[in-house]
């Protein structure tokens, strides 16, 4: 289960950066077409995360990201990586 | 600025085989670079009608923008496709060995030299003008590789002209594919290891982004790509030329691109990229024959 509070996070983010309608973004949105993203977008997308989540995402991360849901657990799983990982 | 999808856009492919390449590369080898010189004065003439796309972009470039007369026009022409070949020339038999048979001079500012003996990575912005390849082995006196973003297409003509002479290149290449994102991610993790990631600013590859700029006092379009990575990749920017300056002598021109520190990398994206564009018209003014863009790029 993704906490709400993660999912408004990511949603904010998102629709500030790409400047978006934060209510077009739904779970099931196709996320590329949702926020009108090309390969330049995608150099701020990789910023975005890691100034905001604190993880450096690579090539094959955005392989199977299709919807804004894919979207969500695909932070949300990278954040419990970064907590279980001992300093 | 304007943002839109470019009309004005190169091809992504450029003359010209590797068949006439290794002829030039045997002459070179066998008879000199002045020989070369010499027989690349007739493949001009050739040149000038039957690549009549390539001419009538040099002729517009020199009517309109420079505002040059129709017999110098004509002479500017075959100017222009002379100094196309000598770039080739010099950076072939530069890359074969004989780099002592140039003569470089500097134009680098301490603030520049700062920038390139540091550990961080930056971003050598330079453009289809003069011979830019000529000094990329100049940068591992940094102990860095230079890494020269360029499309796919491009490269592969290179790594296959390389690998007919059995030579290995001077700088390593990121290569821009059709489809793929795996570059943005290369030149990220380039910049963290602290390279040089070297990009042309001045073209727009197929279906590219593309903003238009005043620039030789006409609209152009400029690509947004290499401006977007400049700035939120949050390195420092460096203007590089090498701009043939007389026989077998070039002029490396080093500026950095002062950024003011502040919010909003969108405003740091403009700001490159109109400092960018007005020191690109500063040189390409020293010597207009040196730029290579041979198709529509003005408006």
């Amino acid at each position: 289960m993704i906490d709400t509070a993660l999912i408004e996070k990511i949603n904010t983010v998102l629709a500030d950066e790409f400047e978006v309608d934060a209510d077009m973004i739904q779970p099931d949105a196709p996320l590329m077409e949702t926020l009108n993203l090309d390969s330049l977008d995608l150099v701020d997308m990789v910023v975005l995360i890691e100034h905001n989540f604190g993880f450096t995402v690579v090539a094959k991360d955005f392989a199977g990201i299709k919807t804004f849901n894919d979207f969500y657990h695909f932070i949300n799983s990278r954040l419990d990586e970064k907590k279980e990982t001992p300093k | 600025m304007k943002k839109r999808r470019p009309q004005n856009e190169w091809s992504g492919k450029s003359r010209g085989g590797a068949a006439g390449y290794l002829t030039f590369v045997f002459i070179i080898k066998y008879l000199g670079v002045t020989m070369a010189y010499v027989l690349l004065s007739f493949v001009v003439i050739y040149y000038i009608p039957f690549a009549p796309g390539a001419t009538a972009s040099v002729w517009f470039y020199s009517r309109k923008i420079l505002g040059k007369g129709v017999l110098s026009s004509l002479i500017f022409i075959y100017k222009s496709f002379f100094s196309l070949g000598v770039a080739l020339i010099d950076k072939t038999a530069a890359s074969a060995g004989m780099y002592n048979q140039f003569k470089f001079d500097f134009h680098e500012p301490g603030e520049v030299k700062d920038v390139l003996n540091s550990s961080t990575g930056a971003v050598i912005l330079g453009a289809h003008f003069g011979n830019w390849e000529i000094g990329a082995p100049y940068f591992d006196k940094y102990g860095k590789r230079m890494r020269v973003v360029m499309v796919d297409s491009e490269y592969q003509k290179i790594k296959q002209i390389l690998e007919t002479q059995k030579k290995v290149e001077t700088f390593t290449v990121i290569p821009v594919k059709e489809g793929s994102l795996s570059h943005i991610f290369e030149i990220r993790d380039a910049l963290e290891e602290g390279a040089y990631i070297a990009i042309q600013g001045d073209r727009i590859n197929a279906g590219g982004r593309g903003v238009e700029m005043e620039f030789m006092g006409s609209k152009a379009m400029f690509p947004v790509g290499p401006f977007v990575i400049a700035a939120r990749f949050d390195v420092p920017v460096v203007f590089y030329y090498a701009i043939r300056t007389g026989y077998k002598r070039y002029l490396f021109h080093f500026e950095l691109c002062k950024m003011e520190s502040g919010p909003g990398y969108k405003r740091v994206e403009k700001a490159i990229m109109e400092s960018y564009v007005k020191g690109l018209e500063r040189v390409v003014r020293r010597a207009p024959e040196q730029w290579f863009n041979y198709f529509k790029f003005w408006k």
